[in-house]
């Protein structure tokens, strides 16, 4: 395992420096960068132009200008980067610190979410194959596939920020609004719990009652500009979270590991008033981090305690009920500092452009409106980006599911008298997901092209903005450190990738 | 119980006796089962009416070649047909309607009355769950026992099948057992519940001889002691003989006779039953059988085909040392003699083939072929000899290139080699379909038109197209039905009395050895274990693994198998080996699952759901 | 030997032959019956496919109007408004094609700022991004199946250049170089060359991966142990029988191709001005969002329209090729 993952370190070593060779010279050779200078008027052109042959080292060979970039790359060895300067003097390292951030998160925050959503959603039409879920699935699949980005972007930039801020200045939802949503709602819930056609029926008039419900007192209470969810829907989503891990592992009718979950539910209620004025305004994302480990380890406790011979399903039930419990706490508490963002915000919350609503340096919220001060931001372009990738991975999923479930042991399985659902976790789904790891790196490498696009359109100076800035003045070098940063975060994601692989597929182990 | 009943033909159909009759326990029944499937081409009647009982303890054998709809039969008892089946007719498992079972009923009737043993052991476990996980997770949901407990009763299981140290076992990936201990884990898993009745569905039809003979015994002394009721699928006659109490034999969805296992196979009455038989080659039996003559006389100084000294082949692997597939092997085969090549699986034989064929190289030793040493041989040099040489391989199905009409893959050889013209060619093209008896017309169709057999005759065609003076036969009948292999091997026998090439027939089957091969060599391991003329090979083997091999091949007539398997049993202890059989006291475990059967809430009745 | 060939019904003819013609599991071959080649069937299954020819429909149907409502080349034109010329607003430039009554009206897609007539911009941009697609599409499908095919085959340094220049887009974004490329080549044929030589890859590892496991298949190694060389291997064994792998895949391309180009030309790194294309008029007017919806909306929906329908018409031709239902059951 440790010799599998050295030997693809040592490769993509290589590829980037292949790779930095090949960027390099393909960057250089993209224009004239005296190109401006040409077409001034200005009294010193020549000196100014000759000054700027000078800085960018223009009448060097090529590979002289790539070793002297290269030379202060390999200073990071020794912690002491120097990525050179831009063409207007500018220091490259500080550029990218400024803008490495907000762009990875994007990145990354937008990977994870299409690997949940799109995998969820390619095992639900895979075991409701030919269902109408499944049409619709496929068919916004291929719509979102062959969605233009920059397009879709533009379009959401206008429903989700401009029309958004209109519709928050007064916020109200009308009835025939309502029952849409509630009717979608049930429409999707029905057909992916599935059954007979009356047991669909019941489910999707369940559901829709719920939502409307929901969705109607939520407008009565003003929940839009002063949202909670309060302690009644933190023990709800609670238990709901308990019956989701009992589900996928033993069942709801095993009582040892029920009460475990029970248990650990209490536990969590005990917490939420207890870690309350820690919560009120936390000084840093440690304090939320140090919490979680808390409840990780209360959670193993409990499942520990009370598991009996049942300990190892026990423990994973505490921890994931905790978890859940612990995120929705997480969420009340994000969810009450809207009201307050709001107010920073004059009642404008997403701007068209920017990373952030307002500038980091002159923003005076607490904890919770800086998340929001960001996080806002952060909503369209991810969707923008999820959007496609949930579109390739719903599909390579069902696809997979679909092989899976037509194999040998599949049919073992069953014939052991197992049920739909067990045999759709625990035997088919691990063994779909590996061919999956193999589309994250291309995957991600898409998504790093698509962010460029996104960026641009919503005005984030990112790293996308940095790769431009330097193609268009064909600059080597914010170029080049957009490649490392992009490059390297695909290495990594790829390593994550190739050890998930391997954690999945024990034929490929040692 | 004898009665007859009309067959689809129209012809009177022996029923046999040792039908259970009415008021008898039956663990088992199906009454009237009818199965159509729905397809891009219409409805497939694969079922037509088919009556079955099976009581506790007794080994019903249904027997059938490809196509005749007995693994659908045995399906229906699970209810694991897929969507586009319509079934018709009533399956009762331990006194149960299957067909009015709800769903979760029908889950729990699954694994705890009836379980399955499938044909293929290495596809058949999950890849990525360990043997334990898989061993537990029936009997917990089975109530049978948890947690720790399962996990216990788990080791014992595997004990019991003959898995050594079966607590190590127990944390292994399946990818980590050989075959033999897949298929063990899978009756294990079978067994765990203590069901009813077992279906085993072509259980040993992956498996080497000596394995196969291992797994019967085992399932044999299964049924023996847990009074378990077993319905064998096979296509095999010698299996049949060797395990089963009472044969039903189906034919194109309908069974076409039925018996004890004496009475259908010493005294068949229905002319299928009679071909079938026919066409099984039988161990001991020698030549002429199935009226296939071999030449027998061999010029013993006739130059030269094939002539091995010390041969040895390696793969090489990635990070660790070569693999030695063929170690020090040395034969030799003369011109217009044929020569059988028998191994299970890992013993090298397809690897000397393909090496024959210039496919592969050769470590070290030295490979004359035709006179030619082709060790170090560069690939253009190779040519004119691969002119010299005919082979046809096992797989019917991918031996033959999907997109070229048969026309052309016959011809292809006199393409490349670019002998005559496009007349003349065709003529010898017409020429060889004549000669394996297949329609002229074949020549502007495709594979997929046509059937395995016939597939495996254009191979033969196309084998022979040059007139080669060798011919490398890679198991060139087992992927085939009897019935077909008979054919296949008389054209074959045919052909080469005909053209009197010399021939390396690679095969698992002593069986059709016995039939055409004038000398024997027996791989294990890539070692050559004993080499010989066919009749001191066959009749006095001297080594003890050729006797084992010998001894486990199965034959078509239930005395004559009884006594090979005593004998063999024998032959093993003299060898010191053990003879596989059911570790377990019957009554303690049978207590074991009755008594967690207690815990286990025996849900709500059954209630009809359509 | 032919008499014992007959198609006959062993239910209904028993007498007529052999026990071993009665009782065989063989098909006998029913030479009454068409021969249908694996080519036949595909196409009658991908015309059977509802979405593909819809698809398919939709397809011709943009490319026959792009291409010869404002001509190309030899072809005439029949519309009578070109891409550059101004004219006088009508209606403030609104689109002036309704559906009830149905009229197209003199700007059937409105005009742009300065009054060009839009949908001359629209067919122009359709025709530039056909253009690139198709090309990109053949080209990078020849490539890719070639340097595939020789990867797959003789393995060796071919295979491994193959695979590291896969692993170079895993870490470099196709966006990205693609920009970069794209910002030197002038012109939409040395933009699809550029692209070609960029897109390959996907399809090459695809065909590769084939040929890996068809070389393995007992017909290809017959066929190398009759003596026939490694190229009549590769082209009349291996390749024929990857033909669905590669058709689909060139299908995809093209839907891949169609949305690259334009986001680059949005970018600004594929067409420029004064041509113009798809991507480069929703760039022009994306601002122009609120106050002429138009402007932004008909090139886009011409991308999605192109893109969507491309794909249909890919993952029919994969059942076409690929379908799982024709195993009956033992």
């Amino acid at each position: 395992m440790l010799q599998f993952i050295l030997r693809r370190i040592a490769i993509s070593a290589l590829i980037m420096f292949l790779g930095s060779v090949l960027m390099y010279v393909l960057t250089i050779n993209s224009g004239d960068p005296l190109q401006d200078l040409r077409e001034s008027r200005a009294e010193n052109r020549d000196q100014l132009m000759a000054a700027r042959t000078e800085n960018m080292g223009l009448d060097d060979p090529w590979w002289q200008r790539y070793l002297g970039w290269f030379t202060g790359v390999s200073r990071c060895f020794v912690l002491q980067c120097d990525l050179g300067t831009a063409r207007d003097g500018a220091d490259v390292n500080n550029l990218l610190l400024s803008s490495a951030g907000a762009s990875l998160r994007l990145v990354t925050i937008a990977t994870f979410l299409a690997i949940f959503i799109g995998v969820a959603l390619g095992v639900l039409s895979a075991i409701r194959q030919y269902s109408g879920f499944d049409y619709t699935i496929t068919f916004a699949a291929f719509l979102f596939y062959s969605l233009p980005v920059f397009w879709a972007a533009v379009l959401l930039k206008d429903f989700g920020a401009i029309r958004f801020n209109n519709w928050i200045a007064d916020p109200a939802v009308s009835i025939t609004v309502t029952a849409l949503v509630a009717l979608l709602f049930a429409l999707a819930v029905a057909s992916v719990l599935g059954g007979s056609l009356r047991r669909q029926v019941v489910t999707g008039l369940v559901t829709f009652a719920v939502v409307f419900g929901l969705v109607f007192a939520f407008d009565q209470v003003q929940w839009w500009v002063q949202p909670a969810l309060g302690l009644p829907l933190i023990i709800v989503g609670a238990v709901a979270a308990l019956g989701f891990m009992l589900v996928m592992t033993v069942g709801l009718s095993n009582r040892k590991v029920t009460y475990a979950g029970l248990v650990t539910i209490a536990l969590g209620l005990v917490s939420y008033f207890v870690t309350g004025p820690i919560l009120d305004d936390p000084s840093g994302w440690l304090v939320i981090l140090a919490l979680t480990a808390v409840t990780v380890v209360v959670g193993l406790a409990v499942g520990w305690v009370m598991g009996g011979y049942e300990r190892r399903t026990a423990m994973t039930v505490s921890v994931g009920t905790a978890l859940g419990m612990a995120f929705l706490i997480f969420m009340d508490k994000l969810l009450r500092g809207w009201a307050g963002f709001l107010e920073l915000a004059g009642n404008r919350p997403v701007s068209t452009i920017g990373e952030n609503r307002i500038i980091p340096e002159r923003f005076e919220g607490d904890f919770w409106e800086g998340i929001f001060n960001w996080g806002v931001q952060l909503v369209l372009p991810t969707i923008v980006l999820t959007l496609i990738s949930i579109a390739s991975y719903s599909r390579y999923t069902r696809g997979s599911m679909l092989e899976t479930i037509n194999q040998d042991y599949i049919r073992t399985a069953r014939s052991k008298g197992l049920s739909d659902r067990v045999v759709f976790t625990k035997h088919a789904l691990r063994n779909a997901l590996i061919p999956i790891t193999t589309i994250v790196a291309f995957d991600f490498a898409s998504l790093l092209g698509g962010a460029v696009i996104t960026e641009t359109i919503f005005g984030w100076r990112g790293l996308g903005a940095m790769f431009r800035l330097g193609l268009d003045t064909v600059d080597p070098n914010p170029v080049m450190a957009y490649y490392l940063v992009a490059g390297g975060a695909a290495v990594i994601m790829n390593m994550l990738a190739d050890i998930a692989y391997a954690s999945l597929d024990p034929r490929i182990r040692r | 119980m004898t009665t007859t009943t009309q067959s689809g033909s129209g012809q009177p159909v022996y029923t046999g006796s040792g039908t259970p009759t009415g008021d008898e326990e039956v663990v088992l029944a199906f009454t009237e089962v009818d199965v159509r499937f729905k397809t891009e081409f219409g409805s497939v009647h694969a079922v037509k009416g088919v009556d079955l009982r099976v009581r506790p303890g007794e080994v019903v054998a249904l027997v059938g070649e490809s196509g005749s709809g007995k693994s659908v039969t045995s399906m229906t008892a699970m209810r694991l047909l897929p969507r586009n089946a319509t079934i018709g007719g009533q399956v009762d498992v331990a006194g149960r309607e299957v067909g009015r079972l709800s769903e979760s009923n029908m889950r729990r009737l699954r694994g705890n009355d009836v379980a399955m043993v499938f044909q293929e052991p290495m596809t058949a476990l999950n890849p990525v769950l360990t043997i334990g996980t898989q061993m537990v997770e029936s009997m917990e949901l089975h109530g049978v026992s948890r947690g720790a407990a399962a996990w216990k009763r788990a080791i014992e299981l595997l004990g019991m099948v003959g898995i050594p140290e079966p607590e190590r076992q127990m944390r292994k990936y399946p990818h980590e057992l050989s075959g033999g201990q897949r298929q063990r884990v899978v009756i294990a898993i079978a067994i765990s519940c203590d069901p009813k009745v077992i279906i085993a569905d072509e259980p040993t039809t992956a498996l080497d001889v000596t394995v196969q003979a291992d797994i019967l015994d085992l399932l044999r002394s299964l049924k023996d002691k847990l009074n378990t009721g077993i319905l064998l699928i096979t296509h095999n006659m010698g299996v049949v003989a060797d395990m089963a109490d009472r044969v039903a034999v189906m034919f194109k969805g309908e069974i076409v006779e039925r018996g004890t296992v004496e009475e259908v196979l010493l005294h068949p009455n229905h002319e299928y039953t009679k071909m079938l038989l026919g066409s099984v080659p039988r161990m001991g039996h020698g030549r002429g059988q199935m009226d296939i003559r071999v030449k027998e006389e061999i010029d013993a100084d006739a130059p030269l085909a094939i002539e091995l000294k010390n041969l040895v082949i390696e793969y090489q692997r990635l990070g660790k040392a070569p693999f030695r597939a063929v170690d020090d092997v040395s034969f030799d085969v003369h011109q217009g003699e044929i020569v059988g090549l028998v191994g299970e699986s890992g013993s090298g034989k397809s690897t000397i083939g393909r090496c024959a064929l210039g496919l592969i190289p050769a470590a070290a030793g030295e490979f004359r072929l035709l006179g030619e040493n082709i060790t170090g041989m560069k690939r253009g040099d190779l040519k004119p000899l691969r002119k010299r040489i005919g082979v046809i391989f096992q797989d019917p199905a991918a031996s033959l290139n999907p997109r070229l009409p048969i026309g052309e893959c016959i011809a292809e050889p006199l393409v490349v080699h670019q002998v005559g013209d496009r007349k003349s060619r065709e003529k010898r093209v017409y020429d060889l379909l004549d000669a394996v008896h297949l329609p002229r017309e074949v020549y502007n169709r495709y594979p997929h038109e046509v059937s395995g057999g016939q597939r495996q005759r254009i191979s033969v065609a196309r084998a022979l197209t040059l007139d080669p003076e060798l011919l490398v036969a890679d198991e060139p009948t087992s992927a085939l039905d009897v019935s077909v292999q008979a054919r296949v091997l008389k054209i074959f026998a045919e052909l080469q009395e005909q053209f009197g090439f010399a021939c390396l027939f690679i095969s698992h089957d002593l069986a059709v050895i016995d039939l055409l091969a004038h000398k024997v060599v027996v791989l294990q391991n890539g070692k050559v274990v004993e080499a010989g003329p066919r009749e001191q090979i066959m009749e006095n083997p001297t080594q003890e693994y050729t006797q084992r091999l010998i001894a486990a091949a199965p034959v078509p007539d239930p005395l004559e198998q009884g006594r090979r398997r005593r004998d063999r049993h024998e032959l093993l202890r003299e060898q010191g080996e053990e003879v596989v059989e059911l570790n377990v006291d019957a009554d303690q475990f049978h207590q074991a699952s009755r008594e967690a059967e207690v815990v286990e809430v025996d849900g709500t009745d059954d209630q009809p759901r359509r | 030997m032919t008499d014992n060939h007959r198609p006959d019904d062993p239910e209904h003819t028993p007498a007529a032959s052999s026990v071993e013609e009665v009782y065989s599991v063989e098909k006998q071959i029913d030479l009454s019956q068409k021969s249908y080649s694996q080519g036949q069937l595909v196409r009658r299954r991908f015309f059977r496919h509802r979405g593909a020819m819809v698809s398919l429909f939709v397809l011709v149907f943009i490319t026959v109007m792009a291409f010869t409502s404002i001509g190309y080349g030899l072809i005439p034109s029949w519309w009578d408004k070109t891409f550059y010329d101004a004219g006088a607003a009508v209606d403030g430039g609104r689109p002036t094609m309704q559906l009830w009554p149905f009229q197209i009206g003199e700007h059937p897609f409105g005009q742009d700022t300065i009054g060009k007539d839009y949908f001359a911009l629209t067919m122009r941009g359709t025709q530039r991004s056909l253009i690139v697609a198709f090309t990109v599409g053949l080209l990078s499908t020849v490539i890719g199946t070639l340097i595939g095919a020789i990867a797959g085959f003789f393995r060796g340094w071919v295979e491994a250049i193959l695979m590291r220049v896969t692993d170079l887009f895993i870490i470099i974004p196709l966006l990205v170089l693609a920009a970069v490329v794209g910002k030197m080549a002038s012109g939409i044929w040395w933009l699809a060359l550029m692209l070609s030589l960029l897109t390959w890859t996907g399809l090459a590892r695809l065909v590769r991966g084939e040929v890996l496991s068809l070389r393995e298949r007992e017909f290809v190694t017959a066929a190398e142990a009759i003596g026939t060389g490694p190229w009549r291997i590769i082209f009349k064994h291996i390749l024929p029988n990857t033909i669905g792998t590669i058709i689909v895949s060139a299908t995809l391309a093209i839907a891949a191709t169609i949305l690259l180009e334009s986001a680059l030309s949005f970018l600004g790194y594929g067409v420029r001005a004064p041509d113009t294309s798809l991507g480069l008029l929703i760039s022009t007017y994306q601002n122009a969002f609120l106050t002429r919806p138009w402007l932004f909306w008909w090139p886009g929906l011409m991308i999605l329209g192109i893109a969507l329908s491309v794909n249909f018409l890919g993952d029919g031709l994969r059942d076409a090729f690929d379908p799982r239902q024709n195993r009956t059951a033992d």
